[in-house]
């Protein structure tokens, strides 16, 4: 059973709502996101970092829930695949990947639509050079990362044409 | 537009079924179902360190004491099944007994509160062995003086066909004569003969396979799980493990799961999920780490091949004689006897005289099940270089020399099977054209160097029993296909929905589909050989087509007419030689009424219920008495065939490989859904370029080195082609039986790849590779040996 004298107190904000934890700490991120707060559209296919189907946006940046500890979120803002959408007005990035067909077992969906949200937040003109970099960290086996790359690339189109979000 | 038109789903690339849930992480997989279970136990695994070891004894009294430790297993537990077959019990992933034969091969299973708690368990767990010799190399297993992979006085190492005279570890074999093989090689102006070897690799499917498996107060569970084969393969396994359990007591169902590949092909978690359920009463959940899904999940089977081939100077090829093993790790299962593997040899090319002698043997490594493609990217692996070497020597073009011996459609192939749908030909000279095959690579002073190769390949579908569907077309008018096959992501589900919109020409917002619960929805195998689309597929439009002729009967009493004169599309049941032009089908079910209820006709809330079973005809035997030769007019069923185009890059200071531009083809039969077939495609030819050039299984001291998504190098979006340089097309030739005319088509895809890299490698750099993967390493030491051959 889990020492509770050990626990700590983590305040931060997840999909736009605060959220106050009291917890231990040697817990990960993905952990806490998925079995205590049922936000199971984070999905964990390892747990060193290397298939990133785990992957959340903290402060807008790109991070690998499954080697983050729950500590590492306190204070900061935390999106995950749930907080995308607006109600049923979905992200361009999801509409992308679902127009593209970039979907197929839909494993490596979430943590691939984060990261890639990712990298247009840093760079909104990223280019297929650069998508490549910023999905190299994200594994896929079914797709062959064709219409994934498609779909990032038309969502970049859209987003800078005024769409969405 | 006409309606018809508009209602025809077949070739139109329709969104998938399950899109937006998955886009938007709504979808629920397995795993997911865990937060409803406050109650839930885990199961962690004590896996043997060992490639081969007896096991001495087992001290598990710590472990039992940890409190929130519930149960602890071990395979001589008298609950643990053991049938008259060794390892049994263990090969569906439950503790060994006796003798542990792969490092990573359960020992002992604990049942606690928390999974940190059941880790604490594990280390407290004391086990002793006395380790044996043990061979994880399937060239040194073979022979008859080979280290046996088990302890003969544990247990027989010998698959279902007993044991074989060719060795302590050969399990099985499979040979075939067609015509006279060594008349032919005399006869052949020319020669070639090599020895090739494809290696051990892991699907590494994103998903880890992992059971929630819920007790219920009857005795019973409810095996929630990402395995395959929710009836053809857990239910039937569980039932046959665990007598305790009967059909009625036994649910299964698979949520949206996250890939497979060939890997859940077997039970390999249900069996102790089930174990720890029955045990404690209470909700269990195991899932494998990314550790335990390399080290004791299972593997494809590396295949060794050993060809020759004898051809007529104009090219034609008269003999072929191969040798080949499969690897099949350290346990076994019937079907491997090399005939899997060997089918590659004898799909693509009219061969009149083939010699074939194929086996299966063990090693100690995990255990091997299918991996897309079932062995025949492996076999392949050899015709296709060596075919390469043969068009060099015979100053042919590798297009040429393929078209020239491909079997042709309505011809027969070596087994004595007409082949009745192949679109090879088509393939082959897209491919060939796609890459500019006859335009040579522009060389310049740098480390890199340039080469364009193609390969062909073709696949077969095993007859894999049964598949059935309801449909049911509710009262409101909509339709309800009840199926039970996998969907590991290909988006069959799609797929089947395409052509029951089709069948009842409606707008196909108004089909669902409700898949893969044994309480609910009706039998079907499992998701293997590509057989999905075809068996299914036609289970549905035979459903479709039961509940249409239904509703014909139902609107012609209405009207007092005969079947033939109503025609059901567009929600409605027209009508011709009657006053009455149509009816609308949710007109058809009366109102429950108290002045108006009976026992016949449609009443509103009942739907009605079509039913479809489809099987594809059984094999005939090939072997026993009469069939000496190993040949029959029917092994398999269809073949699926592809071609492959690649101009790669290859770094003769490093070895390392760069594919430039590629376009594979696919002989799909009629596609249904052509985004899904290119999406089968781009993910097969990845999949393979992963394995042909990077990732693979690697040993030292009986262990895999590699167990993580690190060491074990995946493709990711950095080794793979620009768009632009990534080129496919669908050139399917239609096939007779296929649901509108479709075939399976995700298999074939992975073959020819290996071999065209290998065929550019040679072209850029004048060495060929025998081995796959062609990592840097040992594309390097070709370069080497080359140049120390050269310099003598």
């Amino acid at each position: 059973m889990q020492n509770r004298a050990n626990y700590i107190q983590v305040e931060c904000e997840i999909n736009g709502k605060p959220v106050d934890l009291f917890i231990s700490p040697d817990r990960t991120v993905v952990d806490v996101l998925r079995n205590e707060l049922g936000l199971t559209g984070t999905k964990q296919g390892c747990d060193d970092g290397n298939c990133g189907a785990c992957t959340i946006l903290v402060d807008g940046k790109a991070a690998k829930s499954c080697s983050m500890l729950i500590g590492q979120i306190r204070n900061k803002k935390v999106t995950t695949i749930e907080g995308v959408s607006d109600g049923d007005v979905l992200h361009p990035m999801q509409q992308a990947f679902i127009d593209h067909f970039a979907i197929q077992c839909g494993f490596c969906t979430p943590g691939m639509i984060m990261t890639a949200i990712a990298i247009l937040n840093e760079n909104p003109n990223a280019n297929e050079d650069d998508i490549r970099e910023g999905l190299h960290g994200n594994l896929c086996r079914c797709t062959g990362y064709v219409k994934i790359v498609e779909a990032v690339e038309d969502a970049r189109d859209q987003i800078n044409a005024g769409g969405a979000n | 537009m006409s309606d018809c038109e508009k209602t025809n789903y077949i070739g139109k690339s329709v969104q998938r079924i399950d899109a937006f849930e998955k886009a938007t992480g709504k979808a629920k997989y397995f795993e997911d179902y865990q937060v409803q279970y406050r109650d839930l136990l885990h199961v962690k695994v004590l896996r043997s360190p060992h490639a081969h070891a007896k096991i001495i004894s087992i001290d598990v009294s710590a472990a039992e004491a940890l409190p929130g430790v519930i149960t602890v297993a071990k395979g001589s537990d008298s609950d643990i099944p053991w049938s008259d077959l060794p390892y049994a019990s263990s090969y569906y992933g439950n503790p060994a007994k006796d003798e542990v034969i792969w490092a990573g091969q359960a020992v002992v299973a604990v049942a606690a509160e928390t999974i940190e708690i059941a880790e604490q368990a594990l280390e407290l767990v004391k086990v002793v062995y006395e380790e044996l010799p043990y061979v994880t190399d399937q060239r040194l297993a073979m022979g008859p003086d080979a280290i046996s992979v088990t302890s003969p006085e544990l247990g027989i190492a010998a698959g279902y066909g007993g044991v074989q005279p060719e060795g302590p570890n050969v399990m099985g074999s499979y040979k075939l004569r067609h015509g006279d093989v060594d008349k032919a090689f005399a006869e052949a102006d020319i020669i070639v003969e090599e020895e090739y070897q494809a290696g051990k690799k892991s699907t590494s499917q994103i998903e880890c396979n992992g059971s929630i498996v819920e007790y219920q107060q009857d005795g019973g569970v409810t095996v929630i799980t990402n395995g395959c084969g929710v009836h053809g393969v857990i239910k039937n396994h569980l039932l046959t493990m665990y007598p305790q359990l009967t059909s009625s007591k036994l649910r299964v169902i698979q949520p949206v799961t996250g890939g497979s590949f060939g890997n859940r092909l077997f039970p390999l978690v249900e069996p102790l999920a089930v174990l720890m359920a029955l045990r404690t009463k209470r909700t269990v959940s195991y899932v494998l780490t990314r550790k335990e899904m390399y080290i004791s999940s299972p593997s494809n089977w590396p295949v060794y091949t050993k060809l020759k081939l004898g051809a007529k100077k104009d090219g034609t090829i008269i003999a072929e004689k191969l040798e080949l093993v499969e690897d099949a790790g350290a346990q076994i299962r019937g079907y491997f006897d090399g005939r899997l593997s060997s089918s590659g040899l004898m799909c693509v090319y009219n061969i009149p005289n083939v010699h074939c002698d194929s086996y299966a043997v063990r090693t100690n490594t995990m255990p091997c099940a299918p991996y897309r493609g079932l062995g025949c990217a492996e076999s392949e692996w050899a015709m296709e270089n060596l075919l390469d070497v043969l068009a060099e020597k015979l100053d042919m073009d590798p297009l040429e020399i393929r078209l020239k011996n491909m079997i042709k459609n309505g011809e027969s192939n070596a087994y004595g099977e007409k082949v009745t749908s192949i679109g090879l030909g088509k393939c082959l000279k897209a491919v060939a054209d796609g890459i500019k095959i006859d335009e040579p690579c522009t060389q310049d002073d740098g480390p890199w160097k340039y080469g364009k190769g193609i390969a062909a390949a073709g696949k077969q579908n095993t007859p894999l029993g049964r598949a059935e569907a309801d449909c049911l077309v509710h009262s409101d008018g909509s339709i309800e296909i009840l199926v039970s096959c996998d969907e590991q992501g290909m988006g069959v589900q799609s797929a089947l929905r395409q052509m029951a919109a089709t069948e009842f020409q409606i707008d196909i917002d108004r089909i669902k589909v409700t898949r893969a619960d044994t309480a609910i929805t009706p039998f079907d195998n499992f998701g293997a050989s590509s057989r999905t689309t075809y068996t299914t597929g036609n289970a549905v439009i035979i459903a479709c087509q039961d509940a249409i002729e239904q509703l014909k009967e139902a609107a012609g009493r209405e009207v007092g007419l005969a079947k033939k004169q109503i025609t059901i599309k567009g929600g409605k049941a027209y009508i011709v030689g009657s006053n009455i032009e149509s009816i609308d089908i949710p007109d058809l079910f009366k109102p429950f009424d108290f002045f108006t209820q009976q026992t016949w006709g449609l009443l509103k809330g009942t739907p009605v219920r079509g039913r479809g079973v489809f099987c594809p005809a059984p094999a005939v035997e090939w072997f026993g008495p009469g069939h000496e030769d190993g040949r029959t007019p029917r092994m398999w069923n269809w073949y699926q065939f592809s071609a492959f185009g690649a101009e790669v890059a290859v770094n003769e200071e490093t070895g390392q490989i760069k594919i430039l531009k590629l376009m594979s083809t696919a002989d799909s039969g009629n596609p249904i859904n052509p985004k899904l077939v290119e999406g089968q495609i781009d993910g097969g030819v990845i999949m393979a370029l992963g394995f042909s050039i990077m990732d693979h299984h690697m040993f030292q001291d009986g262990k895999m080195m590699n167990p993580n998504m690190s060491d074990y190098r995946l493709p990711t979006t950095l080794e793979t082609p620009l768009q632009k340089n990534f080129m496919r097309a669908i050139l399917p030739d239609p096939l007779p039986d296929g649901p509108f005319n479709a075939k399976g088509m995700a298999e074939s895809i992975m073959i020819p790849v290996g071999p065209a890299i290998a065929a550019a490698i040679y072209q850029a750099i004048g060495v060929r590779p025998t081995e796959m993967p062609m990592t840097a390493e040992r594309v390097l030491k070709l370069i080497k040996d080359k140049e120390a051959n050269d310099a003598k």
